[in-house]
């Protein structure tokens, strides 16, 4: 039989890895393991489940909840029974968990908890072709007396039964999945308009997969932090589609809340995160830093330039000099250590960051304190990943070479073209969409980059989004916005400049550490809104757009800028689940504060 | 089925009555919700239910055998277990070690075998060490298990006394005003938990609060002191709608 869909790897892992660890999740305190024969049970029951509830071959089952166990058994069990699966984001409110179960035309639905379920059970009777909702957690359900409502248990139990009658069933069921048959459906985060749900076939995943292993070279011995939303397909990408091709752990934080934690406790050996997180360590440790005893600071600051220069070498392929190895040596065992293990990232060999450009200051702390990040280029619409460098051809602002089952040309706008068999399938229900971005088997990306002399992709920015200015000067927003988004005090930056004389910007602060500058500093302040309008908090970032201004060229310069007053959130449209800004719906949003500054 | 009944209780410091000749059931398995206004009795009758005042006259049954002549510590190993209007923690000691406490009072092991540490000592230990788990995913408090009790906010300390409360396994578990001083969100979520332990864990739950909203939303029987006597009891809308008692603590 030959191995070309995501059940099948799944088979093939069982038999080679059997009681080896395949997902650990925290519970009650300690890490419990899963076995790859385990995982096989759960996810074989939970097959025969659905089966005898009444899934058939391309019927869809959404999954809406934080990221644990079950959601991986569910999404198996799913492709497994030719199936095809819906991963809703856990945030999303009522509307949009409506929106995407129609969409997909959902039959079922497996919740993660009592949150979950109120939010489809407010939206139920405008869904007629929902058949169950099976929820994992069923703490606080007691008192509902929905018929639709089963647990993911009895669901399991159900199939047990059927397990014990027909042994060979499930197996069956497994190669009975074919490669062209769409597998997943992921919705885009949709910075436009309503998110559109791209298929993913069992061929474009292994293409992609295929080709990435290729540059990544993962191990069984591998281990992953399941942090980003399951949907995205970055993540099920690390949890799910790289578990089956090479066979590593993936471990389950107990909590949102406690993932900081978990993460130190497990020291995954590969991380993927996206640039609000790398952000949000580094600002965690430059405040950390200035509240420490006076020796931690001073070995801060004589160490960490260190490290700097070190990564300098490297990253330029120069050899490093003896006496700065040995210095890089000391700095390693009095800081870059015990840093990295604080953040979880010490025995960590890969370090990814995905999904929006992170700023070029940020790549260098993380280099110098011995945390080579690497930017990565990918798209939902590529199945995921399609642009990774390897070891030895990381560079700041770069995201390597295409992947070796990618082709790749620029359009004469410099918009990025690929091709290959981990191009999708085409967005569920909307074939127009399709033809809009699939053009003779290209794939238009809708971003602008450009080649450098290696063959390596530079991002310049979403097509759309390049500011031309009155006097007609091509601006890419996002490296200025990065490059604010550096500072510690800066969460959020929205450049805006089209058509108009002069760049200006919104910024939102980091509340945390604002309000920890204040507290050192004096000043009072009530909530986000006092804290935001305060004189004070606006000549400290008037400091940092500054130190932004010296390094771009004059018609790039942020000649004004307002402080939001309010904190940019999911629910008010403003971002996107995985915290992407909205910019046209914060634009109209914001219309008259923009006005303003002009 | 009567868990809980007080009978003609009454107790009083010198000359200020603070309870007279009050008459309470709490059914198994209920939400009993205790309202007055301020100095009405209705922490003086926690204490007495929980032993911290002997009653002047009168006596409290718990199934029928009464617990009103029984020290603090033999009321608690009974099954009633209580929180305070002011969070009355170990502030110095971790979120673990304050669940652990109320684990206590099930433990049977002496202090030579707890010291050497074999045998049934370490089974107990493991076993309250697994409950207060238990406890900590139910309230929702994994990310400060090990933080110093002091440290945390009010409304999480909150939930750790409750937490603790429910570490002794309780048949009843007295609330004294277990959403005061909290914002809507906080509210919502203690709500949300009281609903569930009485569910989930079966335990009946008499519940002192001023927040009505609450009371009128959660409880199945309120029952309204005023000067240490009752006023009105029955369902919250019977409540609502008896004069006496808008007259008396609803205001109009």
């Amino acid at each position: 039989m030959e191995i070309d869909t995501i059940p099948k790897l799944f088979a093939r892992n069982r038999k080679l890895y059997s009681d080896k660890v395949a997902l650990r999740e925290k519970d009650l305190g300690i890490w419990q393991r899963t076995t790859w024969d385990e995982y096989w049970d759960h996810v074989c029951c939970f097959a025969l489940g659905l089966k005898k509830l009444g899934l058939q071959k391309q019927d869809k089952l959404s999954i809406l909840g934080d990221n644990c166990r079950e959601w991986l058994y569910a999404d198996l069990a799913t492709q497994s029974s030719s199936g095809v699966t819906v991963g809703i984001y856990p945030t999303d409110v009522a509307s949009q968990v409506k929106y995407i179960l129609t969409n997909s035309e959902s039959k079922f639905v497996v919740a993660k908890d009592q949150e979950q379920v109120d939010k489809i059970l407010e939206v139920k009777d405008s869904l007629p072709g929902l058949k169950n909702i099976i929820v994992v957690e069923m703490k606080g359900l007691r008192r509902y007396k929905e018929p639709m409502i089963i647990s993911f248990k009895d669901v399991e139990a159900l199939g047990y039964t059927i397990n014990e009658r027909e042994p060979n069933l499930f197996e069956d069921m497994v190669s009975e999945t074919r490669p062209d048959d769409p597998a997943i459906i992921v919705y885009t985060s949709g910075t436009t308009g309503q998110p559109k749900g791209a298929m993913i076939t069992h061929k474009n995943m292994i293409a992609m997969i295929r080709g990435l292993a290729e540059v990544l070279n993962f191990r069984q011995t591998d281990s992953f932090v399941s942090a980003l939303p399951l949907c995205h397909i970055a993540e099920r990408m690390f949890s799910l589609i790289f578990p089956m091709w090479a066979g590593c752990a993936v471990n389950f934080a107990e909590s949102v809340a406690t993932l900081q934690e978990d993460l130190s406790e497990i020291s995954p050996t590969a991380f993927l995160n996206v640039p609000r997180i790398w952000e949000k360590m580094h600002s965690n440790v430059m405040i950390k830093i200035q509240d420490s005893i006076f020796f931690k600071r001073w070995i801060f600051r004589a160490m960490f330039p260190v490290g700097m220069r070190v990564s300098e070498f490297k990253l330029k392929k120069q050899p490093v000099p003896l006496h700065w190895k040995a210095l890089y040596g000391l700095a390693y065992l009095l800081l870059f250590r015990p840093l990295r293990n604080n953040l979880g990232l010490l025995d960590a060999r890969i370090f990814v960051s995905g999904a929006a450009p992170l700023s070029p200051d940020l790549m260098r702390f993380y280099h110098a304190i011995g945390v080579p990040v690497r930017e990565c280029y990918g798209m939902t619409e590529m199945s995921g990943i399609s642009f990774m460098p390897r070891d030895d051809e990381i560079k700041i602002g770069g995201v390597g070479k295409p992947i070796p089952t990618v082709e790749v040309k620029l359009a004469e706008d410099g918009e990025i073209l690929q091709k290959g068999d981990s191009v999708f399938a085409g967005y569920y229900g909307n074939p127009e969409a399709t033809r809009e971005v699939v053009i003779d088997g290209w794939l238009h990306t809708g971003d602008v980059g450009e080649m450098d002399e290696d063959g390596h992709l530079k991002i310049t920015d979403r097509k759309k989004d390049i500011i031309i200015t009155a006097g007609g000067k091509n601006i890419a927003p996002s490296e200025l916005e990065n490059s604010l988004k550096f500072s510690s005090y800066i969460k959020e930056a929205i450049v805006i400049g089209d058509r108009r004389k002069y760049v200006s910007c919104l910024i939102q602060i980091e509340l945390e550490n604002v309000a920890h500058w204040a507290q050192n500093n004096r000043i009072a302040y009530t909530n986000y809104k006092s804290l935001a309008t305060h004189p004070d908090v606006k000549k400290l970032i008037q400091g940092e757009v500054e130190k932004t201004n010296s390094n771009f060229a004059q018609v790039e310069k942020i000649k004004k800028f307002t402080i939001l007053d309010k904190e940019l959130d999911q629910d008010d449209e403003e971002l996107t689940a995985t915290m992407k800004v909205k910019r046209s719906s914060i634009e109209k949003k914001f219309k008259d504060l923009i006005d303003s500054m002009y | 089925m009567e868990l809980l009944q007080i009978k003609n209780l009454s107790l009083s410091f010198g000359g200020i009555v603070a309870l007279s000749l009050l008459d309470i059931t709490v059914k198994e398995g209920e939400l009993h919700a205790v309202i007055g206004p301020n100095g009405a009795g209705k922490t003086s009758l926690f204490n007495c239910i929980s032993g911290v005042y002997p009653p002047t006259s009168g006596e409290i049954l718990l199934r029928g055998s009464k617990i009103s002549d029984l020290k603090p510590h033999e009321i608690a190993k009974k099954g009633i277990a209580r929180t305070f209007q002011n969070i009355e923690l170990f502030a110095n000691m971790s979120v673990i070690d304050n669940l652990l406490l109320g684990c206590h009072t099930h433990m049977t092991t002496g202090l030579l075998s707890c010291a050497l540490f074999f045998g049934r000592a370490v089974r107990q230990e493991e076993e309250s060490r697994l409950q207060v788990e238990r406890i900590i995913d139910f309230l929702e408090i994994e990310k400060v298990r090990k933080k110093t009790v002091g440290s945390l906010p009010y409304g999480i300390q909150k939930r750790v006394e409750i937490g603790r409360a429910l570490a002794m396994k309780p048949k009843i578990l007295l609330l004294d005003e277990p959403v005061a001083g909290m914002n809507v969100e906080e509210t919502e979520d203690i709500a949300r938990f009281v609903l569930d332990i009485k569910e989930e864990m079966g335990v009946t739950i008499v519940m002192v609060e001023h927040d009505m909203g609450v009371v009128m939303d959660i409880a199945n029987t309120v029952t309204v002191l005023d000067f240490g006597s009752k006023i009105g009891e029955g369902s919250p809308s019977e409540v609502q709608s008896n004069p006496q008692v808008i007259a008396a603590y609803l205001g109009q």
